[in-house]
């Protein structure tokens, strides 16, 4: 009996793991469904940028704000716990001052959930933990599952540890709705749970204490930002349609829907405030969530072109962004995680079109993270640059977070931002230690 | 009775007639496909399901599997890239390397299965689980890759001259693959080997009883696969900027696909290196197309799919026929 | 012995080739066990197939219960009460008895299956036949004996009025035997129509009422079992006329030497410290009934089949008798034996291969240079043996598939030919091959023990034992119970040992 168990495990985690079919179609509706409040969440943190009038979405705020304070405890629910702790953070200007003068009150020991072994990114992020945990002298087991898209694996683990009952628990879940149950024990038992780099929408209430992660729609935004400075130009002066081209590498995970949302729409509005026309095609997913398109793909002056491959490769994303850089009349691409951009700079090894100049037609490049072969794209001018995130700041937080939650503080969120680097700041103190290999 | 075959029974000959259809599809559809570049990308990707898919066409021939071609291949080129930057591993050790690895590999799936008499797809499932957790054990250090020592390594399989747009780069590994190929049809056909490998297959209890070393050949089969699941790797790493830990899995499944689209019956018995050769390209055909045309992801799949189904009906039916 | 309830009259069949049938006569009274005799192939199960509706008759007429009858199919014959035990046991080892019992017809209550009814049922039946057996334990965990008790309550519980057990004793123990007897006579007083198939003489005489023989298709006669004897019965069933000459006298020569000597080998049930010699250019017999363990005893002499014990020894090239280890097929290979099995299409030849790669499939080292074979020379050769062995196939390149059985019968050969074997056992050498090309088997058979090849000829056919062999090793049940020379052979005699029970 148990040996059937076990095989029929196996055979999931080979299958089900490879062929992402049926997890990513799955997902993607549970995405969906989780859209509204995902753009609540996006729309307040990007309040300081986003002067359009959503008049809609702000009303729900405001009502959903004096229900939180007329019921302060009942119903209060992530999105509006986000909101209320943007709005608390912008107020003390540094949700890191909470922190100050912190000691653990015992020799804690946390377990720590990364979502994979598989990236370079968590041992930077791993890097900060380790810090953190010196600092306040206090230890942590990081564990994690073979993939990002083993989210059995990843559940499992976290049931085993919160079976131990430890005094804190730091999150970074493969797949937010599926942590459901496990959160819910967590608030049970009363074991505070700190998500850091994606945060869980809808987390049963006492569960999440805090959330350290990058503002990821920020952090898109200022990928962005820096590729329409290299374009402008190009667009003003172009005869016919352009094509800007986006990899993400799935449309499941929470941080890629926000970051690949965040590059798009902050597009849109650099592109109308131009005024050119825009449409939005590809991946469903990301062509749903985008705000302010204005046209269709045959009359708009200006088509973002969302790709997302059938499995998370960087093989399948190359052949992905192949086929939009083969597009002649195409003049910029953003590969928005690891994975992604360096299926951007595979493509670019046979086709060559990547190049820092746009006025004599290269194609601009942006990234986003870090590793040796993004680094050295950036360095050598097929990047024009990459946005990184800081994971040793998050890991670092993360840390603070469970200590100030295990002695019994309340906490609020901790958003850590996107930097820009190119070829002239990569070295700078601040930028430097983000820019694991 | 006799001999006299029409062309048209040869599933070879329907596969490459579906490799014009397709490619026929996609250039009309999608201008962008027609280009140099679009080959040369389909044929860096295609090197390494190509040699797991030659290998693991001995396996299926003998009515057998190997699951663990796709992690294990990753698993190789994860640990001899880790050891060449952690220790400063030549290239052409980690070369070697990769090769031992998958002989090593190969030879515990031959034993299981020949010796022990674990099903194969047991057996390899397991192989297959202990070589992934094997490449990801690595990860605690960047994601490795295979370029360590100038660009030599790449250009065994794309040598670049000149300015390096795509026309000045030739695919040098195509050649090899047609090597290869021709060298492994070869010895499926014209030596002991493969002749008691199509035996195994055929009908394993007469192979026995004809007093063949079966268990031997057996184990041979798995430890061939094996040593192509290397050349796999050395592709693999040669073909992506970096190799990520715990992926691998799922890729083994183009390679078998392509096997069995290149007509090797289902049920053992049956198939050839240049039938895996054209179906692997139906494949490729697929993975690399679908995108141009503007088809998301989940499309690709299915269709693919489809694909695979409507080649084993085809080798089905054509049983039928037969007996 | 109450009214008659089945009769068959003047039944015929006939095959492509074959005339299986030839105006058989039977018939079944209640209350009565009715035995149905024969050698193998005489035509016992062609009628019982055709009674319970597997083949259909040509000609002749089915009355039961008074009624002209057909059946097309066995679930007719079941539903009309006439069911058969086969010995082969159909049964599903991992379902429980009860499952098993009701298999195809369970008992519903609304969607789902009604387990406790089955159950019920089940003990009710066990309860009538006096057997203990608990109808929740899983059909593995029981013995043969229980297996086949539980086969007879399901085709009890089919209503049956008519019961066909084919060979229930073959696997059974004495005390199972004895169970089954009981059980047996259980029925026949209930007056149920029980017909018996078995080749064991002592059987016949305790449970039967009337003895029915069959000779090659043919009725022969029907006696009542208490008052005839052994010897009656016997000669009944091989009063055959014998139209091929029978060897009259060993061809070997007196001095010839011993190629082949197994001492006490035992390998499972069905090979029971069996010996015997093997002489250089001899020819030699095994005769014996269906499952009397001669295909087993030759199968762990080639090493397919492990053996608990025994001594095997082996004249060498320098003509030393000298014991040898055989634990696979490539030893007894390497010693010179081939192995040209009954089932060719499943253990003789790769059928969807072709001539050529079968011939050379023992012998690949003879046809490759370094690590390639060395394909001119495998046709050459293949050619020879097609030419030698006047095998019929258009090339060296037809599919064995397309070949007829004598054919690939021939193919088998030219492997071990190819192989230069001295010893060749030949497992049913002409089953399923017609009159013509058997004769060619015949004496290509002959002219290898001429050219002082050894032969160990397994056959079933009694014609064909007494025309080739110099000698005949006769089996029963695993064990050794004859040594006949050809000069003192009669059908009589070897039909005498083959159906001795040695218990």
């Amino acid at each position: 009996m148990k040996v059937k168990k076990l095989i029929a495990l196996g055979l999931c985690a080979a299958m089900v793991s490879g062929m992402t079919v049926s997890p990513v179609l799955a997902a993607e509706d549970t995405a969906e469904e989780a859209d509204a409040t995902d753009e609540t969440a996006e729309d307040t943190t990007e309040e300081a940028d986003a002067e359009d009038a959503e008049a809609t979405e702000e009303d729900a705020e405001a009502t959903d704000d004096a229900a939180a304070e007329e019921e302060t405890t009942e119903d209060a629910d992530a999105a509006e716990e986000d909101a209320e702790a943007t709005d608390d953070a912008a107020a003390s200007d540094d949700p890191t001052a909470q922190f100050d003068g912190l000691k653990a009150n015992e020799a804690y020991e946390f377990p720590m959930m990364v979502k994979s072994f598989q990236s370079t990114y968590w041992d930077a992020a791993q890097e900060g933990m380790k810090k953190a945990a010196e600092e306040l002298g206090v230890t942590y087991t990081a564990q994690g599952p073979n993939s990002e898209s083993d989210i059995a694996d990843q559940v499992n683990m976290i049931n085993t540890a919160i079976s131990s009952n430890p005094v804190g628990l730091g999150l970074a879940a493969c797949d937010t709705s599926s942590v459901l149950d496990a959160l819910q024990e967590c608030a049970d038992k009363g074991i505070p749970v700190v998500t850091f780099d994606t945060g869980v929408d809808n987390a049963p209430e006492g569960s999440v204490v805090c959330n350290v992660a990058t503002d990821n729609a920020q952090a898109g935004a200022v990928a962005a930002e820096n590729m329409y400075n290299a374009i402008k130009d190009v667009i003003a002066n172009a005869d016919g349609q352009v094509i800007i081209g986006e990899v993400n590498q799935d449309a499941t995970a929470q941080n890629i829907q926000q970051r690949g949302g965040g590059f798009i729409n902050k597009m849109i509005e650099l592109l109308q405030a131009d005024g050119k026309t825009v449409a939005v095609t590809g991946n469903e997913f990301y062509v749903n969530a985008a705000e302010g398109a204005d046209a269709t793909e045959s009359d708009a002056d200006v088509i973002i072109q969302v790709a997302v491959p059938a499995q998370t490769t960087v093989e399948l994303c190359s052949t992905e962004a192949q086929a939009i850089l083969s597009q002649e009349n195409c003049i910029a691409i953003f590969g928005s995680n690891q994975v992604a951009a360096e299926g951007v700079i595979a493509a670019n090894s046979n086709l060559n079109v990547l190049g820092s100049d746009p006025a004599n037609g290269d194609v601009v490049g942006v990234g986003f993270d870090a590793g040796s072969i993004i680094k050295g794209a950036v360095q050598d001018g097929t990047f024009i640059g990459a946005v990184t995130q800081s994971p040793l700041m998050m890991g670092y937080y993360a840390i603070y977070a469970l200590t100030a939650a295990a002695n019994g503080q309340e906490l609020e969120d901790v958003p850590t931002d996107g930097y820009w680097y190119d070829a002239t700041n990569m070295e700078d103190e601040e930028i430097a230690p983000n820019l694991y290999d | 009775m006799t001999k006299k075959k029409s062309i048209l029974s040869d599933q070879r000959f329907i596969v490459v007639l579906v490799i014009i259809v397709l490619v026929a599809i996609f250039s009309g559809l999608s201008k962008e496909f027609r280009q140099y570049s679009t080959i040369l990308s389909m044929l860096d990707f295609s090197y390494y399901d190509l040699l797991m898919a030659i290998g693991v066409t001995f396996p299926l021939i003998t009515g057998g599997v190997d699951l663990s071609i796709g992690t294990g291949m990753v698993c190789y080129a994860l640990i001899s890239g880790t050891l060449i930057r952690n220790n400063g591993l030549p290239v052409v050790a980690a070369m070697l390397l990769c090769i031992v690895l998958g002989l090593v590999v190969g030879l515990l799936n031959g034993v299981l299965i020949g010796v022990m008499n674990l099903p194969p797809f047991l057996a390899t499932l397991c192989t297959c689980m202990i070589t992934r957790g094997a490449g990801s054990l690595c990860s605690a250090t960047p994601w490795p890759a295979l370029t360590q020592e100038g660009g030599w390594f790449h250009s065994i399989f794309k040598i670049t001259v000149g300015t390096g747009r795509s026309a000045d780069r030739y695919p040098l590994g195509f050649l090899w693959m047609i090597l290869l190929v021709i060298l492994m049809e070869f010895v499926l056909f014209h030596t002991k080997f493969g002749r008691y490998t199509i035996a195994i297959g055929s009908n394993k209890e007469a192979a026995a009883l004809s007093g063949i070393n079966v268990k031997f050949y057996h184990v041979m089969v798995y430890v061939v696969c094996g040593l192509f699941t290397g050349l796999a790797a050395i592709a693999y790493a040669a073909v992506t900027p970096t190799v990520q830990p715990g992926t691998g899995a799922g890729l083994e499944m183009d390679a078998i696909g392509g096997v069995f689209v290149g007509g090797v019956a289902a049920s053992g018995g049956y198939g050839s290196v240049v039938g895996t050769f054209v179906g692997i390209f139906v494949i490729m055909l697929l993975k690399t197309g679908l995108p141009y045309i503007g088809l998301q992801a989940n499309w690709q799949q299915i269709i693919t799919g489809v694909v695979l189904i409507v080649a084993v009906l085809i080798d089905i039916l054509k049983e039928k026929k037969n007996a | 012995m109450g009214e008659v309830i089945l009769t068959m009259k003047d039944i015929d069949k006939s095959f492509p080739g074959v005339h299986a049938l030839d105006h058989v006569n039977f018939e079944v009274k209640r209350g009565e066990v009715h035995a149905l005799m024969g050698e193998n192939g005489a035509g016992k199960s062609t009628l019982m197939k055709v009674l319970t509706g597997i083949y259909q008759k040509d000609s002749g007429s089915i009355v039961y219960k008074g009624k002209e009858t057909e059946f097309h199919n066995t679930r007719e014959a079941q539903d009309a009460g006439v069911v058969i035990v086969h010995q082969e046991l159909n049964m599903v080892g991992d379902l429980t008895v009860a499952q098993n019992i009701f298999i195809g017809r369970e008992p519903k209550k609304g969607f789902r299956i009604d387990d406790k009814k089955m159950i019920e049922d089940s003990k009710k039946l066990f309860q009538d036949l006096h057997i203990d057996i608990d109808p929740r334990e899983k059909m593995q965990n029981l013995t043969v004996g229980k297996q086949q008790m539980c086969e007879i309550a399901k085709a009890i519980s089919h209503k049956a009025e008519v019961i066909i057990f084919d060979e229930p004793s073959a696997a059974l123990t004495e005390k199972e035997i004895a169970d089954l007897f009981v059980i047996i006579r259980d029925l026949r007083e209930k007056g149920l129509g029980i017909v018996y198939i078995s080749h064991r003489m002592d059987e016949i005489k305790v449970i039967t009422d009337r003895v029915t023989v069959m000779r090659d298709g043919g009725y022969v006669g029907t006696l009542i079992t208490k008052d005839s004897t052994k010897e009656d019965i016997i000669n009944m069933m091989v009063g055959r006329v014998i139209y091929e000459d029978p060897k009259e006298h060993s061809m070997v020569a007196p001095d010839a030497p011993v190629v082949l000597k197994v001492e006490h080998l035992n390998a499972g049930k069905m090979v029971q410290d069996v010996s015997f010699e093997l002489r250089k250019g001899e020819i030699l017999g095994f005769s014996g009934l269906m499952g009397a363990g001669r295909t087993e005893t030759a199968r762990a002499l080639f090493g397919a089949d492990p053996k608990q014990s025994g001594k095997i020894s082996v004249r060498g090239k320098d003509g030393q008798l000298r014991e040898v280890t055989i634990n696979s097929p490539q030893d007894a290979v390497k010693y010179g034996i081939g192995y040209l099995s009954e089932d060719r299409r499943r253990y003789g030849c790769v059928v969807q291969k072709s001539v050529t790669e079968n011939t050379t499939l023992a012998t690949m080292e003879q046809f490759t240079s370094g690590l390639l074979i060395n394909k001119s020379k495998e046709k050459k050769v293949t050619e020879k043996y097609i030419q030698e062995l006047a095998t019929k196939t258009p090339s060296a390149d037809q599919l064995v598939v397309n070949l007829s059985g004598g054919n690939q019968q021939k193919v088998v050969i030219a492997k071990w030919l190819t192989r230069d074997s001295d010893i060749l056992i030949f497992d049913e050498p002409t089953r399923g091959i017609d009159v013509g090309a058997k004769n060619e088997i015949y004496k290509l058979m002959n002219r290898l023990a001429a050219e002082g090849k050894s032969i160990i000829m397994i056959s079933s056919e009694m014609t064909e034992v007494l025309r080739m062999s110099d000698r005949i090793i006769v089996m029963c049940e695993g064990k050794v119970t004859g040594n006949i020379d050809i000069s003192e052979a009669t059908q009589e005699h070897i039909m005498t040992k083959a159906t001795r029970n040695i218990n």
